[in-house]
Parts: C-alpha cells; sequence; structure tokens
C-alpha cells in the first residue's frame, strides 16, 4: 500500500469508502430478498392487522369507519347477545397446544434416550425413522387418523366398550382425535431438538453422580434432564405454537363442533366471509405466539444456549 | 481481463439460472388465451359426465378445462379474488344469484345468443331469484331433505324433529347443514312453525337460539356440507344428516347405499335450482353462449341428468331421461311438491344481518 | 456411553421406545393395507385404485402443477436466499448494535415463525386486494409462487449463513491481496464453496413447497389445484374412500423412498474422500 493510504486522515476517508462499499454491498446481495419479503408478508401483514380495525361491509368486505366492533366480536358479543363460544375456542386451542407438547414430550424422552444408548453408526437411521413420517404431507398424516376413529373402527369400539365416549359415536369427530392427531403430527419435532441436547450431554456428571450413590430417578432428575432443557424448551415452543394455530387437524378431526382458532379464523376468509372478525381474531392468535416466541428467548438466554449459527 | 473458460461456464450457469427463475415464474402466470378455443368451466364436483363434456368438445372444437369448488361461499369468493375474469361458465345454486348480481360479478345474458331457452319447462322461466332470466339459465334441480341409516334407525316421521327433537334421537351422531347457513335455519324455522321460507330477524334469532341448543347435544357431531354428508351416512360416520336426493340417487345407483333413506319434512324444506352464470369479465363470452345453449338442448340435457340424476329443467329431454329419474325421489309428487319452497333471495343488509347471525350460532 | 445405563434401564428405553415407533407407522400401514380393498362389486384385492389414479386426469394436472410450482418457486427462492444469507454474513458490519442491525433477522425470520394460517389469509388479503387496484395478481400459480418464493428465501439464507459461519474469513482476505474484485470472489471462490449448502437449501425450498397445504390454500386460485389441495378437497367430499388411500399410499412411499435413498447417498459421500474445492 502507498504512502498515501497510511496518512492517517487518508486513512479514516479510506476505512469510510471501505465501510460504504460495505454497505452497498449488503444492499445488493441481501437486499433483493429483505425486499421480497416486506414487500410479500410483512405489507400483507400489517394490511391484515389493520383491517382488524375496520367494519364490516355487506359481503364481508372492510370499509370505513374504524371501529372496535370486530374485537367486540373476538370478546364474544354477537347479534345474538354475548356467548362464551369465542373464549371457549381460544382456551381450547390453549389447551390443545400445551396437551400436545406435553404428550410429545412424554413420547419423546425414551425415544431419544434410547437412539442415544445405541452405537452412534445405528443412530442416524434411528433417528431418521422418527423424522420420515413428518416429511409425508400433513394432510396426509391426518387422514390417516381419520381412518382409525371412525366410528366404526376397532378404536372407537374399545372406546365406547370402556365408557370414555357414549355408544354409537366415534372417537372422530372429536376432541380426543384432534389431540391425537396433533400430537402425531407435531411429534417429530419434539425429538429432533430433544436429540441434539441429548446428543451433547456430557455423562461425566452422571458419573460423578452415581459415585455419590445417588440413585437412578435422582441422577435423572438432577443429573440428565438439566441438560436437556434447551433442547426441551426449544421443542415446546416448535410443538406448540405450530399446533395453537393448525388448521388441517381441526377442520379434518374436529368436524366443526369443537372448533379450534385457526378453523374459525379461516371459516372468516372463506365460507361466511367477515374480513374484520378474522382479522382480529388474527391479532388475538399473533399476540399468543408473540408471548410464546418472547417467553422462550428469555428462558433461553437465562439457560445459556448458545445462538451460534442464527441469523 | 480475459474471462477464463471456468468463468465463462459459471456466468452461463448464473445466467440461465435467473433465466430459469423468471422463465418458472413467468410459466406459473396466467397463460395468454392458448391458440385453439378453450371453455373454462367453475362447475361442482361429478355434476357433468366425461362423456357429456367429450360430446361438446367435439361440437365446438374446443377443449374443456373444469375446475370444482365445493360450496356457494367458496364459488363467490374465488370470483371475487380474480375468477370472474378466468372462466367462462359458472354454476351458482338459484339462492346465490342475488348476491352475485348485486356484487356485480356476473353478466348480462343476451337470451338471443341462447335459442334452446324455449326447452326449458315453464315453471323454470321466469323465477323470482333472477326475474326475466336475465342473469343465469336453470341447469339441474333438487330438493334437501333428511338422509339417514335405515339400519341404524327403523323409522322417522317426515319432520325436522328428527334433527331437533332430542327424544326422537337421543344416541346416534347426527350433523346439520353447514356452508351459508341458509339450509339450517330454514330448517329451524319450519321447526318452530315460521315456515321454511322465514324472513323476520326476531324469527331468525329464535331459530338460531335452537340450533344452539342442539349443537350442544353429545350426539351432534358438527355442520357438514351436503354433498360430504351423504358420504358420512354411507360410511356410518352419522347416522341422520341433511343432504340433496340427487346425491342419495347417485349411491343408489351405484348400490353403494341401500341402507340409506332420504325424506323431506312436511314443515317445509327447499328446491332449488342450480343455475349457468357467466362472469361479468370472462376470456371468451361466445363460448360460454355457446356451453349454455348446448346444456339446453333436449339430448345434452337428458344426458346430464341422467349421469347425475338430478331433475332435469329441460322440459324437451323429457322422453329421453331414465326411469330413475321420474321416482318422487327425483321427481316430487304434486303433494310434496306444496311443501317445497324455493329460498328467498337475500341482499344487502338483510343479508348481512343474516350472516351476523349464523357466524354467531357457528362458533362454538 | 451405553456403559452409563444400566440394563434395566436400557431395557424400559426399548419397551418405551418401540410403541412410539410403532404408533409413528401405524396409521401410514393402514393406509397402504386399505388402498388394496377391491373394487366396488368385486371381492379381490389388487392394484385397481392405483391404476385408476393413472387414468385420472386431475390427479395428474394437480401433480404436474406441484411440481411446477415447486421448481419456479425454488428456483428463485434459492436465488434470493443465497444472496441474503452470503450478503448478511459477509458484509455486516459488527460494530452496529440495536435496532438498525437487528432489523435485517427480524425481516428474515418473520416467514419462518409466522403461523401458516396467518401467512396464507395475508396474503390472501394482499392478493385481493392488488387484483381489486391493478387487475393483476389474479389467484392462481404465480400468486401461490410468490407466497412459496416468500417462505422459501429465509430457510435458504439460514442454511448458506450457517455454511458461510464456518468459513474462515482469512479466504476472502486472501483472495483479495490476490487482487480480485468482489465479483470474482464471489464466483470462484464464495460459489464453489458453499456450493453444498445452496444445493440443500434448493432441497429444502423444494420439499418445502411440494409439501405446503395451507399457504397454497389460500392463495390458490381457480385451476391451480396441487396435489395436497386436491387431496384435501377430495377428503372433505368424500371423507375415506380407497382411491384417496391410493394416493397417499404413493405420497408415504415416494417421501419414504427418497429419505432412505438420501440417508444411504449420505453414508457413502462420507466414506469417499473430501473432493478439492476450486481450481
Amino acid at each position: 500500500m502507498s504512502a498515501i493510504a497510511e496518512h492517517p486522515a487518508a486513512k479514516g476517508s479510506a476505512e469510510r469508502t471501505e465501510r460504504a462499499a460495505r454497505a452497498w454491498r449488503l444492499w445488493i446481495t441481501a437486499g433483493p430478498g429483505l425486499f421480497w419479503i416486506i414487500l410479500f408478508l410483512i405489507l400483507p401483514s400489517l394490511i391484515l392487522l389493520g383491517i382488524g380495525f375496520f367494519s364490516i361491509g355487506n359481503y364481508g368486505n372492510p370499509h370505513l369507519p374504524l371501529t372496535l366492533e370486530p374485537f367486540r366480536e373476538v370478546a364474544g358479543y354477537s347479534i345474538l347477545g354475548w356467548s362464551p363460544g369465542n373464549i371457549e375456542v381460544i382456551l381450547r386451542s390453549l389447551v390443545q397446544a400445551i396437551s400436545a407438547a406435553g404428550l410429545t414430550i412424554l413420547l419423546a424422552y425414551p425415544v431419544v434416550f434410547f437412539i442415544v444408548a445405541q452405537p452412534p453408526a445405528l443412530r442416524p437411521l434411528l433417528l431418521l425413522f422418527v423424522i420420515l413420517p413428518s416429511w409425508t404431507n400433513q394432510v396426509v398424516r391426518t387422514y390417516a387418523w381419520m381412518e382409525l376413529l371412525g366410528p366404526d373402527s376397532a378404536l372407537s369400539h374399545l372406546a365406547q366398550a370402556a365408557g370414555f365416549i357414549p355408544a354409537h359415536l366415534g372417537l372422530m369427530p372429536g376432541i380426543l382425535a384432534m389431540q391425537i392427531g396433533l400430537t402425531y403430527n407435531y411429534l417429530p419435532y419434539m425429538v429432533v431438538p430433544l436429540y441434539a441436547a441429548a446428543e451433547k450431554l456430557d455423562w461425566s456428571l452422571v458419573e460423578a453422580g452415581r459415585d455419590l450413590y445417588a440413585s437412578g430417578a435422582r441422577l435423572f432428575w438432577s443429573a440428565v434432564f438439566p441438560q436437556t432443557i434447551p433442547g426441551l424448551l426449544s421443542g415446546i415452543i416448535l410443538v406448540a405454537i405450530p399446533a395453537f394455530g393448525d388448521y388441517v387437524v381441526p377442520t379434518l378431526l374436529g368436524g366443526g363442533k369443537s372448533m379450534m382458532i385457526g378453523a374459525l379464523i379461516a371459516s372468516q376468509f372463506l365460507q361466511t366471509p367477515n374480513w374484520p372478525y378474522g382479522a382480529a381474531l388474527t391479532i388475538f392468535m399473533l399476540i399468543f405466539t408473540c408471548g410464546g416466541l418472547i417467553v422462550f428467548r428469555v428462558m433461553s438466554r437465562r439457560l445459556g444456549s448458545s445462538e451460534g449459527s442464527m441469523i | 481481463m480475459k474471462i477464463p473458460p471456468r468463468s465463462a461456464r459459471k456466468l452461463t450457469l448464473a445466467a440461465s439460472m435467473i433465466a430459469a427463475a423468471l422463465g418458472g415464474l413467468m410459466a406459473m402466470a396466467p397463460p395468454a388465451q392458448a391458440a385453439g378455443k378453450t371453455l373454462y368451466l367453475f362447475n361442482w364436483q361429478d355434476y357433468i359426465g366425461k362423456g357429456l363434456i367429450k360430446k361438446y368438445e367435439a361440437h365446438c372444437g374446443c377443449k374443456v378445462v373444469q375446475t370444482y369448488y365445493d360450496s356457494n361461499s367458496a364459488l363467490a369468493a374465488k370470483l371475487k379474488a380474480g375468477g370472474d375474469s378466468q372462466f367462462d361458465v359458472v354454476v351458482p345454486s338459484s339462492y346465490y344469484v342475488p348476491q352475485l348480481i348485486h356484487e356485480g360479478l356476473i353478466a348480462k345474458l343476451n337470451k338471443a345468443e341462447i335459442p334452446n331457452f324455449r326447452n326449458l319447462a315453464a315453471q323454470f322461466k321466469n323465477p323470482t331469484y333472477d326475474p326475466h332470466d336475465d342473469y343465469s339459465m336453470p341447469y339441474q334441480w333438487g330438493t334437501t331433505g333428511i338422509g339417514y341409516l335405515k339400519t341404524k334407525i327403523a323409522s322417522l316421521p317426515e319432520s325436522w324433529a328428527v334433527l331437533f327433537d332430542p327424544k326422537l334421537n337421543p344416541d346416534y351422531p347426527f350433523a346439520l347443514m353447514g356452508g351459508s347457513g341458509r339450509d339450517t335455519m330454514g330448517a329451524a324455522c319450519a321447526y318452530l312453525g315460521y315456515g321454511f321460507t322465514c324472513n323476520k330477524k326476531s324469527q331468525w334469532i329464535k331459530a338460531a337460539k335452537l340450533i344452539e341448543k342442539t349443537e350442544k347435544r353429545k350426539n351432534f357431531t358438527g355442520f357438514v356440507d351436503g354433498d360430504p354428508a351423504m358420504g358420512q351416512i354411507k360410511k356410518g360416520t352419522i347416522a341422520i344428516g341433511m343432504t340433496f336426493n340427487g346425491d342419495v340417487a347417485e349411491c343408489y345407483d351405484d348400490k353403494s347405499c341401500l341402507n340409506s333413506g332420504y325424506l323431506l319434512p312436511k314443515q317445509g324444506t327447499e328446491i332449488w335450482v342450480d343455475t349457468m352464470a357467466i362472469p361479468k369479465h370472462a376470456p371468451d363470452p361466445k363460448l360460454g353462449y355457446d356451453f349454455i345453449n348446448f346444456i339446453l338442448s333436449a339430448k345434452a340435457g337428458a344426458e346430464l341428468s341422467n349421469f347425475n340424476l338430478y331433475g332435469s329443467p329441460n322440459a324437451a329431454a323429457g322422453p329421453m331421461l331414465s326411469k330413475e329419474l321420474k321416482t318422487p325421489l327425483i321427481k316430487p309428487t304434486s303433494a310434496q311438491m306444496k311443501y317445497l319452497h324455493f329460498l328467498p333471495p337475500l341482499a344487502g343488509t338483510k343479508l348481512q344481518t343474516f350472516n351476523a347471525i349464523w357466524t354467531a350460532v357457528r362458533q362454538h | 456411553m451405553s456403559a452409563y445405563l444400566a440394563r434395566p434401564v436400557r431395557r424400559a428405553l426399548l419397551l418405551t421406545s418401540l410403541p412410539v415407533y410403532v404408533l409413528l407407522y401405524a396409521p401410514l400401514t393402514l393406509i397402504a393395507i386399505f388402498s388394496f380393498a377391491p373394487a366396488p362389486g368385486a371381492t379381490q384385492p389388487g392394484w385397481h385404485w392405483y391404476a385408476d389414479l393413472l387414468h385420472a386426469p386431475d390427479v395428474l394436472a394437480a401433480f404436474r402443477r406441484s411440481l411446477t410450482l415447486a421448481f419456479g418457486s425454488s428456483i428463485l427462492g434459492t436465488i434470493l436466499g443465497t444472496l441474503m444469507g452470503f450478503g448478511l454474513s459477509r458484509f455486516r458490519s459488527r460494530a452496529r448494535s440495536g435496532f438498525a442491525a437487528a432489523l435485517p433477522s427480524l425481516i428474515i425470520y418473520t416467514p419462518i415463525i409466522m403461523p401458516s394460517l396467518v401467512f396464507g389469509i395475508s396474503e390472501l388479503i394482499f392478493f385481493n386486494l392488488m387484483h381489486k387496484a391493478t387487475g393483476l395478481f389474479a389467484a392462481g400459480l404465480l400468486t401461490m409462487g410468490i407466497a412459496h418464493v416468500t417462505f422459501q428465501a429465509p430457510y435458504v439464507a439460514l442454511v448458506v449463513f450457517a455454511r458461510m459461519s464456518g468459513l474462515d474469513p482469512n479466504l476472502f482476505e486472501a483472495s483479495h491481496d490476490l487482487y480480485a474484485d468482489g465479483r470474482q470472489s464471489f464466483l470462484h471462490l464464495t460459489i464453489p464453496v458453499i456450493r453444498p449448502a445452496i444445493i440443500g437449501g434448493f432441497l429444502l425450498a423444494f420439499t418445502l413447497s411440494i409439501d405446503d397445504f395451507t399457504i397454497s390454500y389460500f392463495t390458490a386460485g381457480p385451476g391451480s389445484t396441487t396435489l395436497p389441495i386436491y387431496i384435501y378437497s377430495a377428503i372433505a367430499r368424500k371423507g375415506i374412500s380407497p382411491d384417496i388411500n391410493a394416493l397417499a399410499t404413493l405420497m408415504i412411499a415416494s417421501v419414504i423412498g427418497i429419505g432412505l435413498l438420501q440417508y444411504a447417498f449420505n453414508r457413502q459421500k462420507e466414506r469417499r474422500p473430501m473432493p478439492r474445492t476450486g481450481d
């Protein structure tokens, strides 16, 4: 480099042009993609949120004046007076999402540790077998359970005999069917992050515990389980949030009797159009979703999980 | 600086990828009208036979591309999203026609282009839902009623009480019709004594409360549209539901539901006409007129009804209809016709009120 | 490591895991079994429904559309995503902090964390309004393609970004010292090195597109039925029926087949020595 560039003032301006060149390069590479996302997702979402504040026109279209009426509808007020229906739908969706997360946790832990206990050569194959069903289409996966849970199926007869459901009715459509469908659909999403955490487990802690004569259960809870918590949290987010807003499972297995918020929102756009009300419901759904994500970020920062290669 | 051969290859690769991307995106853009005429038909599923389509293709020297929808609200939604410039012929139900006219989605018809209009039976001309047949032509007609599984429930009265009275059906799974809600609300109104064509807000509210009570019963499985309801009855998923007479006739015909029955409640139920209409900005309206005229011809009309087993509004096709179409299932007796009603057209604020009530009923 | 787990523990793990594996595959197997149901009126099980599929123009058209949509959108999605991943990894100044620096990350993550239902409905409304205003963007393969690109690009960006993170920054210094300008660095150094990430990203984008149902359902126009939409409509109309079973079985079998193939292929690659990058 010449002496001119070594001069302090020149160096300052060289740095500035360097920074400008960098900024330009950033714009030209990442710019198109970011612009695309802004134009085709962020802008539409903002429009959707905005529509939640409009009045409803004759055929469900939004138009001025602005109003909070859609939010009153979300709270349950309708032309028939107040009904708890909406609150039930939201609560039901929350409960379904959390139960799905809980059930997948119960099912995932044994599988994860079973895989981890195998010789390393076998592990990817066993993990693949868990993941493969999730590569099939969600509609197909849910359809599979429609077969298994209709009123004339073996499982339904079993449930009838055991008194879980009234005679002649099927498990499908129903709340239990939705629960099974959600758990089945999202189980692999719990297994993968748990496995990622379990594979990096530091077993020396277990060994130390054993040296101190700790019992099996104690060993698990104090030496093993805490190390899986980052994976557990990821899994909870990957299961609960999509399960909360799922559309396919409640529509096919829930049968329209016990609605979840996804089906309710969709019907405001596809069946009896009422765009402002649908938009207001969506805002609520997003509030819950974002709330969950914030909780996740706070907890994972607390537990110091690495955010390594995250953009 | 001379570009070494490898970079040239990479540059060509990059350029061809970009070209491919743009080409891919453009391939997905709506195609310019294909050389050689194409009729874009938007219809219910299984409503026109493949043989009849082929006959029309031979007649017009064109290709027919058919897309399907499963409810009138889906049709309206897709038309509003741009479908009104993508299809030549659509098939809305009679009670939806006023709404489509009001929203400016279908075009006024020039009856000079449809000479076979004279083939229609008199009672289907100049209907209340479309005075002077300005916007639509009848396609098929039928009734809405109660479908049920004879193996589960032996005998039922011809009444809406079958659905709304818990004493008549305490245990077996049943469903009500979903969709736009006009049929279910009409049924509730009829059961309460207001008549199937009730039109007052206070009556609607009472009907809505009855439906809400019905939803709470433990053997209520949900809201199902007419075609799927028959499918569910066949499978035994439900024992009683609301469905259309043609669906029942079809499965009698292919012997897949011989243990099912169909009844028309005496308090009043729906007679409907599905119609053909041309969307406002149809790509080829002339072809649309040609298709409508073809369907209204005697031979095509007969073949159409013999396939989908619904009633034909075509008087000229009468002699060629199969014997199934002459049974009371498809051709109700004159006594039954007395309690069959067209759904009154709803538009504007009245429709808004109805929709608000129906939405409130649906969220549980 | 398995030495840390006592025998009875291992046996308990096996006993509790086996039912989970069975649970994962039982429904899919059942679909396959019922797809061989006899034709109506016949008594012999057989390939009847599969044969019907080959003659069903609707199914074939839906399949073709799924492929067209997936290819078209994946190419554009991969290009946009690769550029984003590369640019954000290489050119973002680390000095800045705060909102401006975090903005690109937020934007890229939005399509990933947004629930598909909200995604789909936003697009529905947006294209609807655009169509009313400009007459363009009629619902159809184009609008579906745009929506697909929007959720593919971030995933590709993440894959490429992860790969770039693993690179030695001195590589870029070295190419700069050799008087290569930005474009030449990109073409001769970056692309060959991150090529596995680009290909992986493309495959990921392709899979996401083929498999998508919710977003496609809301952005589909008349005449743009893809395979998942076709199956959903058939299920909504008919409920359970053997012809749907046959189609579903084919989809399941192809996914499992591709999955196993990819696994075998990866194992093969691991055994061969790494090919040298660059020229």
